[in-house]
């Protein structure tokens, strides 16, 4: 296995290059001038050429490309066109919230919806797994903004129990840091509670049909442990493939709750820069979603060998 | 729903539970009276108010930056780092002496080493800067506190030049600062202003954050303005970039921030009705909104056709669009000038008033040969001002049997296409909005948009040579009776070249917390004198 992550880690060389040069290019193509930004409305069309020229955006593509690969490969992943900061410190001052946001609301689906899926796949044509799947395809219909604005109000300005926006780092408490994060989390990890309690109560009604599952319940075996212990486990490649899958979504769904909760995130980042037309920080944080999304399919792989025994690398 | 109606709605909700005293500021409480939070109207990304002239830009830099002189609430300039100046006779020969113990926030002294370095940056850029270069015979030292200008013909200009609060702002920057190319940003934000920026705090796009400068020592007068004594009354004055509106009124309500700079116009009833804010007109020369066609290229490269826009463009139309019912918030403006302002005028803006003519605009169009081609109408649909005043245009072409073609871009996109001067066909555009300061608005030296020099004009292009020479009159008027005239002219000629088409004078609300006292009613946001309970 040693070998086989070792071929996988390799192989994300070309598919980094890959996204490298399709980010540059449809960056290159795409309308948009961030001296035309910089000018600010005021200025005249002869401005704007200028500072286009002092930035270096009138060279031609592959002179533009090569530096910017160039100093990739040393390690720099360029200026902010607009800041004058190290894309790199840009993304740094970023990681936390994300990171946060991410793993706070993983941590909340999965101990959320994994309970959801067994317990709707137990109760199977009852009330309660058709109470609990429409919980799920509320979680699919709704958009994550909506859920962030219901949150907020319900949560934060008519009972007071958090923040409206903000973030605050681990570091000054983690109670505060919680507090930030709650509201966020729960609406972001609507989408992906819903995909996960899908998923989990369709796969463990067909591991529940197994003869396993019946030979266990005929020795007596206590319920928790049939649905728990033999069953889940057996239903577990599915939805960690899911989750894998699922994180690309998170990326996306990340962008909208930090601007509604007004979080500090590559999100944001992300935006801004769009909007502004901030090549170097676009494609630094492109190349990071790009690799983040690589090795959490790297992960998930590994992790199927953990729940299946069958699988070898 | 759509997702604005939906924000409305709860944020309205909202506002009644905040009303009714349910949502208790919690975070602010805990900050201390020595901490203002504030809303900026838009994303800090850069600090440069010399090479960029972006409106959030130059009000934070007026916050690290001082300035020789500074306008006061009537316009007029008065000394600020300045002591005093002398002038000769003839507006050719300008001397300053800069007040003792002026410094930098690194702790060094403000020399005229670094206001030479820091006017020579400006000169480049600023159009009032431009004209003193292009008649300076020296700009030089006569000691560490005294510099001289000496020109080789009459600028009476030289006080609002140095002291105008537009961008690009005469700001004093260390000479190493100054010395970076006009057309980079500066990366390094040492200034001698009343607060010192906080590279380490600065997260672009989140927060921005500004230090009180112990060493900085106001002037005696009182505040007003960019003049007199700037006394900051907080320890730190932190900037929130928060970009949606509906988070940045639920966070107003819960007091987590103390001031709003633009709440948007459906939000402002619901903050109203709450009795712990403050909403009110803080800036009262507003804005004008602009119609800007492309003078090069047919249809509109014939004043006939522009002037059919004219004929039938309802102001009421667009300014109901722009800042919904609220009758306070707009007026008609058959000028180009800012109502309530010395030199306002309404001479040419005919045109402008009475019932609209659309019959009369078609026919005119039909003379200027209009034969049905595409009209490419560039609006940014990511600002709800240029994007009400694009759909209200879309409907005003039609309705003069114009045949629109409505490209929705965003305002990157907008000012990126707008430079280009290729035909309409291929790249290039008709019609594109967007909305001037009042401020800017009062004279023609910052008035970029007024400016009908060909090529060298803005967006558009528009030439007119009449408009060229009236701008040249205001700038060798002696006093206000012959800047009047000048401008009366200028109004006069720009409507009669149609060099844009001001679509209404329209003013913004600012939202602030009640425990705040002394926000002044200004163009930008005045942090000076300004405290909280």
């Amino acid at each position: 296995m040693f070998a086989y992550t070792i071929r996988r880690i390799i192989a994300t060389i070309p598919v980094m290059a890959t996204v490298a040069l399709f980010v540059f290019s449809l960056l290159y193509i795409a309308p948009g001038d961030p001296a035309a930004i910089i000018a600010g409305d005021q200025a005249t069309p002869a401005d704007v050429e200028r500072i286009r020229a002092s930035l270096g955006l009138d060279r031609p593509f592959l002179v533009r490309f090569g530096e910017w690969v160039w100093h990739i490969i040393h390690g720099d992943l360029g200026t902010s066109i607009f800041t004058n900061l190290p894309v790199w410190h840009m993304i740094q001052q970023r990681l936390e919230p994300t990171a946060s946001l991410m793993v706070l609301t993983l941590a909340f689906s999965i101990t959320l919806a994994i309970p959801m899926g067994v317990v709707a796949a137990w109760k199977h044509g009852t009330w309660i797994d058709r109470a609990i799947m429409v919980v799920a395809v509320m979680g699919f219909s709704v958009p994550v903004f909506v859920i962030g604005y219901v949150l907020a109000y319900t949560f934060a300005l008519q009972l007071d129990w958090f923040p409206v926006q903000g973030y605050t780092p681990l570091s000054h408490g983690f109670g505060p840091w919680l507090s930030n994060m709650v509201l966020p989390s729960l609406a972001l990890g609507a989408i992906y509670i819903a995909l996960i309690a899908r998923i989990t109560r369709a796969t463990m009604l067909e591991v529940l049909s197994q003869d396993y599952v019946r030979t266990a319940r005929a020795k007596g075996l206590d319920q928790r442990a049939i649905l728990y212990v033999h069953a889940l486990k057996n239903a577990a490649v599915p939805i960690v493939t899911v989750i894998g899958i699922g994180f690309a979504a998170l990326i996306g769904g990340a962008v909208v709750t930090e601007s509604v909760f007004a979080i500090p995130g590559l999100g944001r980042l992300t935006v801004d820069a769009i909007l502004r037309r901030d090549y170097p920080v676009i494609q630094g944080v492109v190349l990071l979603f790009s690799f983040s999304y690589v090795i959490v399919n790297l992960l998930v792989d590994l992790l199927y060998t953990l729940f299946d025994p069958r699988i070898r690398y | 729903m759509k997702r604005r109606d939906f924000l409305r709605s709860t944020a309205a909700v909202s506002g009644v539970v905040s009303g009714a005293g349910l949502a208790m500021p919690r975070l602010a409480r805990a900050q201390g009276a020595r901490v203002l939070r504030f809303v900026p109207q838009a994303n800090l990304s850069s600090l440069d108010a010399v090479a960029g002239t972006q409106y959030v830009v130059r009000n934070a830099a007026l916050i690290i930056w001082d300035t020789l002189y500074g306008i006061d609430s009537k316009f007029e300039a008065k000394p600020q780092m300045c002591e005093g100046h002398e002038v000769s006779a003839d507006f050719k020969t300008w001397t300053f002496k800069l007040r003792e113990g002026l410094t930098f926030h690194d702790g060094e002294r403000v020399t005229t080493r670094d206001v030479i370095a820091s006017l020579q940056r400006w000169m480049v850029r600023d159009t009032m800067g431009q004209k003193i270069k292009a008649s300076l015979d020296a700009l030089e030292a006569l000691d560490d506190r005294s510099f001289r200008f000496r020109l080789n013909k009459p600028f009476s200009k030289m006080l609002f030049a140095l002291g105008k609060s537009n961008a690009p702002v005469a700001l004093i920057m260390p000479e190493r600062i100054a010395r970076t190319d006009p057309f980079k940003l500066i990366s390094e934000y040492v200034g001698s202003g009343p607060m010192k920026f906080r590279t380490d705090e600065w997260v672009p796009g989140a927060s921005a954050v500004f230090e009180k400068f112990a060493a900085y020592q106001p002037r005696a007068e009182k505040g007003d303005w960019l003049s007199g004594g700037k006394r900051m009354l907080f320890d730190r004055v932190e900037w929130k970039i928060l970009p949606d509106a509906a988070t940045a009124a639920g966070a107003l309500q819960n007091g987590e921030v103390d001031w709003w700079e633009t709440p948007v116009s459906d939000l402002v009833p619901m903050l109203k009705r709450n009795k712990a804010l403050e909403v009110a007109i803080s800036d009262p020369f507003g804005n004008i909104g602009s119609l800007r066609m492309n003078h090069l290229y047919p249809p509109f490269n014939d004043v006939r056709a522009r002037r059919a826009v004219l004929m039938a463009l309802s102001q009421a139309d667009y300014m109901q669009a722009v800042v919904g019912d609220d009758p306070e918030l707009w007026k008609p403006l058959p000028s180009f000038f800012t109502p309530g302002t010395p030199v306002y005028t309404e001479a040419g803006g005919d045109i402008l008033k009475g019932k609209r003519d659309y019959e009369g605009a078609k026919k005119l169009l039909a003379e200027a040969g209009y034969q049905g081609e595409p009209i490419i109408l560039l609006v940014a649909t990511d600002i709800s001002i240029t994007k009400a005043q694009g759909d209200v245009t879309a409907d005003l072409l039609k309705k003069i049997g114009m045949n629109v073609d409505y490209q929705a871009l965003d305002w990157g996109t907008v000012g990126a296409r707008r430079a280009k001067k290729d035909p309409p066909g291929k790249g290039g555009w008709h019609i594109f909005h967007t909305w001037h300061a009042g401020a800017d608005c009062v004279n023609p030296a910052p008035y970029t948009a007024l400016d009908a020099g060909g090529d060298a004009a803005w967006f558009g292009w528009p030439k007119s040579d009449a408009v060229q020479a009236d701008i040249a009159a205001w700038y060798e008027a002696g006093d206000l009776a012959a800047e009047k005239a000048a401008i009366a002219k200028l109004d006069e000629d720009s409507f009669a070249n149609v060099t844009y088409a001001p679509t209404g004078f329209f003013l913004q609300y600012q939202a602030w917390s009640k425990s705040l006292s002394g926000v002044v009613k200004a163009p930008f946001p005045v942090f000076w004198d300004v405290q909280k309970a």
